[in-house]
């Protein structure tokens, strides 16, 4: 059975909505295999000293479910969302902190994990659901045409290219772009995109409903600052342009580049970024940058690291492109 | 004609780089064929024919002269095996199974001198002098063909 990490990122929402998305990720059908808090508040308090996480804290002891309360950094739920992304489990569920999944939804949505799929996602219910999603296609060329497909109940298991706020994903395959601001405007939609990217289905499922009336207060509506949510739109629109292409970013040493020049005839339609193009032709890296924000994930050195290499460079970026 | 690339590249902070091979002078003088040394303005000139800074283009032609060459690990041995011409790359730290080719005459001392963690920065690795081969270990190697 894959392990599951189940990982929430939280703030201003202590004794608002928290409390409810955490005593639902207890009460599911199928515990998760850890819960992971990541508490991004600018004044973090010891929740130790709260009636009611107390019990929470009780009820997972008693179930046996690993929990963690991290303080984290203060960037962004994308940050923190990535760490969850490489902590080793084979998936990670995401569950927004103003979400409050059905009791069977980690159940049903792991029933979808195949070695073919990404991400799953089911029904975010966001009220007034009156729209008819089966005609919602769900592709990332429509984003800004129409709802998204799982903002209401989901009829019949559907191919999409993105999925949003809450669902479960295979782990350490795609990264979260952290050139994004700390309010990580489209995160979700992106991150998912780049499963799609990579060959694997995103899909979203039935009987597998989240409520999401949204919380006002708290989460990444509290910053006011609107340049932030431009930055990031400009990021997610340069990769809707470039959304045919497949992004080869080359942040590396000249030798790589050699390597890496035997490679490039089997990546279809690539548009690449690089260091040096007198060994492998393209544009610069601070355009890539410009465009992309966040290269790194295009950073074979720190893939390697983080996947223990121990074969060939070439086979690296095998991995990484192909 | 053999061709030597005696060195990788500069680190930031001005020390030897840990993939540098320490013998040159001691292995040159067991050759006996001639030796050009490429490789760029600044580095130590250990043969009568040096060849600074050429291009990509230039290089590759003149990889395809040489009967052989020798190189540390470093953007030469990739782009020789490129070109289809085999070689010896003289390892000391980094991991010939992950940035070699299988093609050439790898010769690694020892793998528990590798640093553990090959993906990092070399600017915080001592260079170590015993981690490498001997010229005499070397030199046996060059007739290869």
């Amino acid at each position: 059975m894959p392990k599951i990490l189940c990982s929430v990122s939280t703030k201003g929402r202590y004794l608002t909505t928290l409390p409810l998305t955490i005593q639902a990720i207890i009460n599911q059908t199928r515990p998760v295999d850890k819960l992971i808090v990541f508490d991004d508040n600018d004044n973090p308090e010891d929740m130790r000293n709260v009636l009611q996480y107390q019990h929470f804290f009780k009820m997972l002891d008693i179930h046996n479910i690993p929990w963690e309360w991290v303080f984290a950094e203060k960037k962004g739920q994308h940050h923190n969302h990535q760490k969850a992304n490489l902590m080793g489990y084979d998936w990670v569920w995401r569950v927004d902190d103003d979400a409050i999944p059905k009791p069977t939804v980690l159940e049903n949505l792991s029933k979808h994990i195949a070695d073919d799929v990404g991400a799953i996602g089911g029904g975010i219910l966001t009220p007034p659901l009156t729209f008819d999603s089966s005609k919602v296609t769900g592709l990332i060329e429509n984003i800004d045409r129409e709802p998204n497909i799982q903002w209401n109940y989901i009829n019949e298991v559907k191919y999409v290219e993105h999925l949003h706020c809450s669902f479960l994903y295979r782990a350490g395959v795609a990264d979260y772009n952290l050139k994004l601001s700390k309010v990580a405007h489209r995160e979700e939609t992106l991150f998912t995109y780049q499963l799609h990217k990579k060959g694997y289905h995103v899909m979203v499922v039935p009987n597998a409903d989240t409520w999401h009336l949204k919380n006002p207060n708290g989460g990444i509506r509290s910053e006011p600052n609107q340049e932030l949510y431009e930055q990031d739109e400009r990021l997610f629109k340069n990769m809707l342009e470039y959304r045919h292409k497949n992004i080869v970013v080359l942040n590396c040493g000249m030798g790589d580049h050699v390597v890496f020049s035997e490679i490039l005839p089997l990546i279809k339609n690539p548009e690449v970024f690089t260091c040096y193009p007198e060994i492998v032709p393209g544009k610069s890296i601070a355009e890539a940058q410009h465009l992309f924000g966040d290269i790194d994930q295009y950073n074979i050195y720190k893939k390697m690291d983080i996947w223990k290499w121990k074969e060939s460079i070439g086979e690296a970026f095998r991995k990484l492109y192909l | 004609m053999i061709i030597i690339s005696p060195y990788s590249k500069q680190l930031i902070n001005g020390k030897q780089n840990p993939k540098n091979y320490p013998f040159w002078k001691e292995l040159l003088s067991l050759i006996s064929e001639p030796v050009i040394q490429v490789g760029i303005e600044g580095e130590e000139q250990l043969t009568e024919d040096f060849r600074k800074d050429l291009t990509v283009i230039e290089l590759r032609e003149l990889i395809n002269q040489c009967r052989i060459w020798v190189s540390c690990d470093s953007f030469f041995q990739h782009l020789a095996w490129q070109q289809k011409k085999m070689g010896v790359v003289l390892w000391s730290v980094s991991d010939p199974n992950i940035f070699g080719h299988p093609e050439n005459i790898n010769l690694l001392k020892d793998r528990n001198n590798l640093v553990q963690n090959q993906f990092l920065w070399w600017e915080f690795v001592e260079h170590k002098s015993e981690y490498f081969v001997s010229p005499q270990e070397v030199i046996k190697h060059l007739n290869w063909n």
